[in-house]
């Protein structure tokens, strides 16, 4: 037969398993217009919902007259607060331990805050319904600024909760002030800032800015009155954690529940939480008997979904005079607007912002984050990143530079003498983590030669020359960035979401002719999982990944987990994916030796197959294995071959990269160009090379928008001046440079394949890259920090405050 | 946002400020007025159709005069709504000075506006604003000269 003649590397190159560049088995249908997007979905008799939202950023909601909208014929009803409040669903607990409202209850706190449901026979009745709700409003004082929450004439935000003086985490100190979170030594950092021969100071600015994943929030809601059964089609990044948050906040019974998270056009973190159009178009079937979808256009998703960042990061970092990192403190002022709606593992407030030592062996550290609430829209979600992994990676990045500066010292040579070694690890941070696996030196050794380092600062030493000449009207930054993630949340004795611990979880079945099919408990946005974990698996089991379905997000069928976000897909249900395949493995074992008439113990795994030891000849492989698992009466061993597995993590996983950008920047328009782009990822165990470089790419473009532009910025009025695609920045082609991508490898020693995790790296990474190299360029010219994003007006303003416009 | 200029007509003083507070004359020259109605002699509710890029919008508006100081001086405030596309509110400081020629006619204007027109305009409203104002005036004006002529 052709299978024996096969040698041992073509039958390992024939399961296109672990290391393989496999073509995304998504793509034949995203690439012909065939994927299964919730706003695909049509049923008979489908209602549309449609909210009216509020134009104020701060008001007490008068009145609400629906009487106009209900006359327009089409229009089946119209949801107040009113109508939810008998059934205690007009506010809805957050992910972070506050609640928000569904509906306006008496007052709006942000613009586009939900003021009314509207649900028609179609989207259009729906959307002129909207414009004849008449809502009045008593307008109130705006609160756009953190840094004003708490003086004597800021309004009250949260009158719901403005004598509650012990929030979710912790003792609240104001009725604007949510949190207080403090990690590390304090009185230790101080003393050490006190004593040190050099102290940089910078305050950061991660300003906010937004997900915006292609495809908006959605859902569609369908109450089978008859069965009592519930579905919930929507763009959930969590489908498991949506539907026990559904049965406890309906009182439906969590089995009379089924949540499909269909295709799903990215999510970037935007996908994380309940939102109200979920919750009221659940309502609005209940009510009407008939599925209700709701999908909200591109403004609603800017200015009312979860918005990233916005961190204020105030730092202070010593050193020695030669450069030996000896302290760093940390103190953030987080925007959270208003209500906190973060998406935080529940015992971290502010996610793991405590990693923000960075890839530094820095002994001493303190970190504090107060959150405060103003009239934004609520979120902090974390934007293709670990939870406030990039403004942590930002934050130290940015330090790093700024000492560098104060040290008159080369940034890349401050870098390598304060990483930690390579035989540190396991390595105990001061701020309470343990690092699994590292080996920083070779990365940022082998980044700063591929980009010939030198060679480049003589180029910018002799451009600023140029400059100064007046020959040339462009300087040039380096950007550099050594950035390390925490990702994989995580082990459930420190991580849970609504109390639900982080685990992950795989359930494989082989069919009877050696084919599979494995479900898990997260849910692709556009990361290619059907393609990955089909790999993990077919290097576990030895069964060739295009014989193996990979199914995720009906919470119907796939076994319970936590989801997708935070690079935790890999290193959580990657390993339960590969867990399950070794308990496959094991029983397969035994139903080898009974075939081949041997002990368990005298048979041994080699790519596809058992081997009898000693007599290479005498194998089964697993496609005979699954055939007589379901045909042949075994004396002890169950029929079939099936497993499951739900993993704990042992610990998080921390991915590292060294990234490099080579910027010019033109002082008298602002324009910059990315002349290069280096972008060495380390994620330990590669699945899949080519996803892999797909997701950097990506990720590097997200990471230019944010840093080069994008920005959900609001007026003194509290108006969201940039809530449209004509003024929130999404690069395209024309601004994406060819980026060039490199490896090392590293494996997680704690994982079962040595992974780690990538999907956000080249975010978490990428945006200090771009932000440094524009901070790096003005070097020269006096210029410490300024703060993004660094779009062209800024930068020229940089060039004119700088007076080099004279 | 704040929008100042100012304006010679030529015409008296006197002229200008019953210009001002004249109805007829203030409906002919606010652009996209399409309804004017007088409650009473410093009170006026207006609708009026503005346009900022993308967005037009009928705004219902309550307009208070303040002619007590005049006809030095002249101002008024006021709000309007425009349903889900927004809403704006502000005022307009008014000082007349008798010059050669006419009446110099100089303006402080304070306008906020919010919504959905802030969002989708938001890089609009200001050049906007000050077409409209322009505008205002330059109707004025030939609202004027057409009725002392």
């Amino acid at each position: 037969m052709s299978v024996e003649a096969k040698t041992l590397e073509e039958r390992q190159a024939a399961l296109k398993g672990l290391g393989t560049s496999r073509k995304r088995v998504e793509d034949a249908r995203f690439t012909q217009g065939k994927g299964n997007y919730v706003d695909d979905l049509k049923m008979p008799d489908m209602l549309f919902g449609d909210f009216v939202r509020s134009q104020h950023a701060h008001a007490y909601v008068k009145s609400i007259d629906t009487t106009e909208a209900m006359a327009l014929p089409g229009v089946i009803a119209v949801l107040t607060a009113a109508d939810l409040e008998p059934l205690n669903l007009h506010w809805m607990p957050t992910l972070a331990g506050d609640k928000q409202m569904v509906l306006a209850d008496g007052k709006v706190l942000f613009q586009g805050q939900e003021v009314a449901f509207v649900i028609a026979e179609d989207r259009y009745i729906a959307a002129d319904a909207v414009d004849l709700v008449k809502v009045e409003y008593e307008e109130l004082p705006v609160l756009v600024d953190p840094f004003k929450a708490e003086l004597p004439d800021a309004p009250i935000l949260r009158e719901d909760i403005a004598d509650q003086k012990e929030g979710a985490h912790g003792p609240r100190r104001h009725p604007n002030h949510i949190f207080t979170w403090e990690q590390g030594d304090k009185a230790a950092t101080e003393s050490i800032l006190e004593s040190a021969a050099v102290v940089a100071e910078e305050t950061v600015y991660y300003h906010r800015t937004h997900p915006c994943p292609l495809e908006t929030c959605g859902a569609v809601a369908s109450m089978d009155k008859v069965n009592g059964k519930l579905t919930l089609w929507g763009t959930f990044q969590a489908p498991h954690v949506v539907r026990t948050v559904a049965s406890m906040l309906s009182g439906i019974a969590e089995h009379n529940i089924r949540v499909v998270s269909p295709d799903i056009g990215g999510g970037f973190g935007n996908k994380v939480g309940v939102y109200p159009g979920y919750i009221c178009a659940i309502v609005a079937s209940i009510v009407t008997g008939k599925p209700v979808k709701w999908v909200e256009d591109r403004m609603e998703n800017l200015t009312s979904t979860a918005f990233a960042r916005d961190y204020w990061m105030q730092g202070k970092i010593a050193a020695t005079a030669e450069g030996k990192i000896t302290g760093l403190w940390c103190h953030t002022t987080a925007d959270h607007g208003a209500f906190d709606a973060c998406a935080d593992p529940t015992k971290y407030p502010a996610g793991f912002m405590s990693i923000c030592t960075g890839s530094y062996d820095i002994p001493t550290a303190y970190l504090a984050v107060d959150g405060i609430y103003t009239n934004k829209a609520p979120g902090g979600v974390a934007y293709r990143c670990s939870f406030r992994v990039t403004e942590a990676a930002y934050f130290i990045e940015r330090m790093i530079e700024v000492l560098a500066i104060k040290l008159d010292m080369d940034a890349a040579e401050l870098r390598r003498i304060n990483f930690i070694k390579k035989e540190q690890f396991p390595y105990q941070s001061a701020l309470g983590w343990e690092y699994d696996s590292g080996d920083y030196h070779t990365a940022w050794d082998k980044a700063l030669k591929a980009v010939d380092y030198p060679a480049l600062r003589e180029e910018q030493a002799a451009r600023v020359e140029e400059f100064k000449a007046g020959k040339t009207r462009k300087l040039m930054g380096i950007g550099l960035s050594h950035f390390t993630e925490i990702v994989g949340a995580g082990p459930v004795k420190n991580c849970d979401i609504l109390g639900m611990g982080m685990f992950d979880s795989c359930e494989i079945r082989i069919h009877p002719t050696g084919s599979a099919i494995a479900r898990l408990g997260t849910i692709s946005q556009g990361q290619g999982h059907a393609t990955t974990f089909a790999q993990i698996l077919a290097s576990e089991i030895g069964i060739s990944a295009d014989d193996i379905t990979i199914e995720e997000g009906d919470t119907d069928t796939a076994p319970y987990g936590l989801g997708t976000y935070g690079s935790r897909s890999t290193p959580v249900a990657g390993a339960a994916t590969a867990m399950a395949g070794r308990k496959i493995r094991a029983k397969a074992q035994m139903i080898a030796a009974y075939m081949l008439e041997v002990h368990d113990n005298d048979v041994e795994w080699e790519v596809d197959r058992f081997v009898v030891k000693g007599a290479p000849e005498r194998f089964k492989t697993m496609k005979e294995i699954a055939f007589a698992s379901y045909t042949q009466a075994i004396p002890g061993i169950e029929p079939g071959l099936e497993a499951v597995s739900y993993y704990d993590p042992p610990n998080m996983t921390y991915p590292f990269g060294a990234y490099i950008a080579v910027m010019d920047i033109d002082v008298d328009t602002g324009v910059t160009e990315i002349r290069q782009f280096y972008a060495l990822d380390d994620c330990g165990t590669r699945i899949n090379p080519m996803i892999i470089e797909g997701q950097v790419h990506g990720g590097l473009t997200e990471a230019l928008a944010i840093a080069l532009g994008q920005e959900i910025a609001y007026d003194e009025l509290g108006n969201v001046k940039t809530g449209s695609l004509m003024d929130f920045f999404i690069p395209t082609s024309w601004e994406t440079p060819n980026y060039v991508t490199d490896f090392t490898e590293t494996p997680s020693p704690h994982h079962p394949i040595g992974a780690k995790g990538v999907g956000e790296s080249p975010n978490v990474g990428g945006v200090p890259a771009f932000s440094n190299a524009i901070n790096d360029a003005f070097r020269a010219f006096g210029s410490t920090h300024t703060n993004m994003p660094h779009d062209h007006w800024r930068i020229w303003k940089t060039a004119n405050d700088l007076g080099l416009h004279a | 946002m704040n929008l100042q200029d100012e304006v010679l007509l030529p015409v008296g003083r006197e002229a200008v400020f019953q210009a001002l507070n004249d109805p007829e004359i203030l409906k002919a020259s606010i652009p996209g007025c399409e309804e004017l109605i007088k409650h009473s002699d410093t009170e006026l509710e207006a609708t009026v159709v503005v346009k900022f890029g993308p967005v037009k919008a009928s705004f219902g508006s309550n307009v208070e005069l303040d002619p007590s100081l005049g006809p030095e001086k002249f101002s008024l405030s006021g709000s309007g709504d425009a349903g889900v596309a927004g809403f704006a509110k502000g005022g307009a400081q008014v000082d007349l000075t008798e010059q050669e020629g006419g009446t110099l006619l100089s303006y402080e204007v304070n306008i906020d506006i919010g919504g959905k027109l802030a969002q989708v305009g938001g890089r609009l409203i200001e050049g906007t604003t000050k077409r409209l104002a322009k505008k205002f005036f330059a109707n004025f004006e030939e609202a004027l000269v057409n009725r002392h002529t």
